[in-house]
Parts: structure tokens; sequence; C-alpha cells
């Protein structure tokens, strides 16, 4: 064979190399993340647009970051609330999980259908990290994955206090949902 | 003389109770019609949290900020834009106010835009996706 040709199949399969080794990684930067604190006098339900993630399906790992000044309210007087005297956002800007699909090897990302995720991992918020396991479910698509998980934590575990004035309104037992389309890296 | 004392008291009851139940039904308001606290480019801001997150996170987060820069992707049917740096790695996301997202079609890529947003923070590179600043409900500046 001709150097030049074999120069070129190298490239090209070095190059497929690298492109399928990519597509063990799925993405986004805009997964929707969702809580709900349900208490007797009132639901308080705040939604973020922005949160990053990566998950790994080689690995089977999972890693989310969320800026906690990214969760919108209706109410301009509960997100300022939320964010200077629950979340102090301004000392712990983020909230991050990094965990592993401990059942990886049951799902098979290059066949369309939908999985069931087993997850645990570490959820850091409030400056506090936590172990937090759940299930999740994941949908294999063509163009991408389609993830959601709920999950509920306790405010107290994160040393999120609750006035006594406020336990009326507010849990200490939030549900949180996540929804994220993600999609193969490049 | 006490029916005065007392009208008073009730008239700053009312108020009160008035002023209360406002606030506790502000709605956060349509960046549009605020004035924002600083003006910079997306690769000044960029290179700000870039340099000294946390000097960065104390001039910027949290705060109305006008962004000038041109538009590298429009992305999520458009709520969200993204301004390009050349300079940077840093990318500006704008994640669009539920007003404005019908409006963002009708901008191009390579476009130079004013963008109003509220700072939520710096994502660096932790992820391996790239270093961003995002802002939240963002509008376009009109021209004048």
């Amino acid at each position: 064979m001709k150097t030049s040709y074999k120069i070129i199949l190298t490239a090209l399969i070095c190059f497929t190399a690298i492109c399928l080794h990519a597509q063990n990684k799925f993405f986004t930067k805009s997964g929707k993340i969702e809580f709900l604190s349900n208490a007797p006098l009132k639901d308080i339900t705040a939604v973020n647009k922005t949160t990053a993630a990566v998950l790994d399906s080689k690995e089977g790992t999972l890693q989310f970051v969320v800026l906690m000044k990214g969760f919108e309210f209706e109410k301009a007087l509960m997100q300022e609330h939320f964010n200077a005297n629950y979340v102090e956002s301004d000392k712990y800007p983020k909230a991050e999980f990094k965990g592993t699909i401990i059942n990886n090897s049951n799902i098979n990302y290059s066949k369309e259908g939908t999985y069931t995720a087993n997850i645990k991992g570490a959820l850091t918020l409030h400056g506090v990290t936590k172990d937090v396991t759940t299930s999740a479910t994941i949908k294999v698509a063509p163009a991408g994955l389609q993830s959601n998980a709920v999950f509920n934590i306790l405010l107290s575990d994160y040393n999120i206090k609750i006035p006594s004035l406020a336990k009326n309104k507010i849990s200490n037992n939030v549900k949180i949902m996540v929804d994220s389309r993600l999609d193969p890296l490049p | 003389m006490k029916r005065i004392i007392l009208f008073i008291i009730l008239v700053a009851v009312l108020a009160g109770g008035w002023y209360a139940y406002n606030e506790y039904n502000r709605k956060n308001i349509n960046l549009a019609q605020v004035q924002p606290t600083a003006t910079l480019t997306a690769a000044q801001l960029a290179w700000a949290f870039e340099k000294d997150s946390a000097s960065a996170n104390k001039n910027y987060l949290g705060k109305i900020i006008l962004v000038s820069g041109a538009v590298k992707n429009i992305e999520n049917e458009g709520s969200i834009v993204v301004l390009r740096q050349d300079s940077s790695t840093t990318s500006i996301r704008c994640s669009m106010d539920s007003t404005y997202i019908t409006k963002t079609n009708s901008l191009q890529k390579g476009q130079s835009i004013n963008i109003i947003g509220a700072c939520t923070g710096y994502n660096s590179d932790e992820l391996g996706l790239g270093a961003d600043v995002i802002l939240n409900r963002c509008v376009v500046q009109q021209n004048k």
C-alpha cells in the first residue's frame, strides 16, 4: 500500500476512534431542575433552566452543577428570601451533584428505549455534602438522551434553617425534580 | 382628638397592610424597564470572571447588567442566546425572559446586540464543557 494511503487510513481510524469515544459523553447546559416545598399553608416552587450536566455512559458517571441564583420564583420577595436567608447564595453560589449509575451495564445507550437508572452520589448544597440515592428514567433516542428524576431532601441536612414562624409555609422536606435532555458531546 | 388619633392609626394600618400585600405579591420586574448597574462587553465580563471569580461575583452576582456582544448561537428554540468571545473560551449564556423568547427568532448569528440580564453566576470549566457566565430574565435592548 502506498505510504500516503497508509497515512490517510491511519488518520481515518484515529478520527473514527475519537468520534466513537466522544459518543460516550452526553451533556446539557440548559437542564431543568425544579423544587417543590409542600407546607400546610402554601406550596412554594421554583425552577432553574440553566443547569449544566455531563453523563459519561462508559464510566457510568453523572455530574450536575446548578447556580442557586438561577432559581426563578413567581414572587420576587420569595426569590430574594430564598437567596439571602435560606440558601445564602452569595456565600454558596452553586449546588453540585456527583454520582454513579450503579446499574450502568443494564443501559444500552445505543439502543432506543426507556431505562431505569439507579443513581448514588453526593449532593453539595449550602456548603454541606450528603449522600443521595435515587432512581432516574433515561430515555435513549436517536438525537440523545432524556433524563428525569425525582427525589426528596431535608433542608435541615444541609444546615438550611426554617424559622419557627415560617414552619407552616416552608416544608423541611423538599421535592426535587430533574428534567433534562442530554445531547452527545461533540 | 381621640377620634383623630384612631383615624390616623386606621389609615396607617390599612396603608401598611396594602404595602405588605403588594410587596408579598410583587413579581420580578421585566428587565426592559430597569436601569442596569453595570455596562460591559461580553469579553470584559468573561475576563472579569476568568481572572478573579470571587471578585467578579462581588461585583456582578445578582446584579442587573448590560452586556454587548455578537451572537454565537441561539439554543432551545430561542430561549438561550449565547454571546461570543473572540478573545476567550468563556461564553455568556443568556436565558431569555419568557416574554422575549418569540423575538429571538429574528436574531442572526454574528449580530451585535445589547442584552440586559440578571447575573446568576459563573460555571468554570469543571465539567469540561467550557466556561460560562450565566444571565437570567434577559431582554434585548431595543435600539433607540
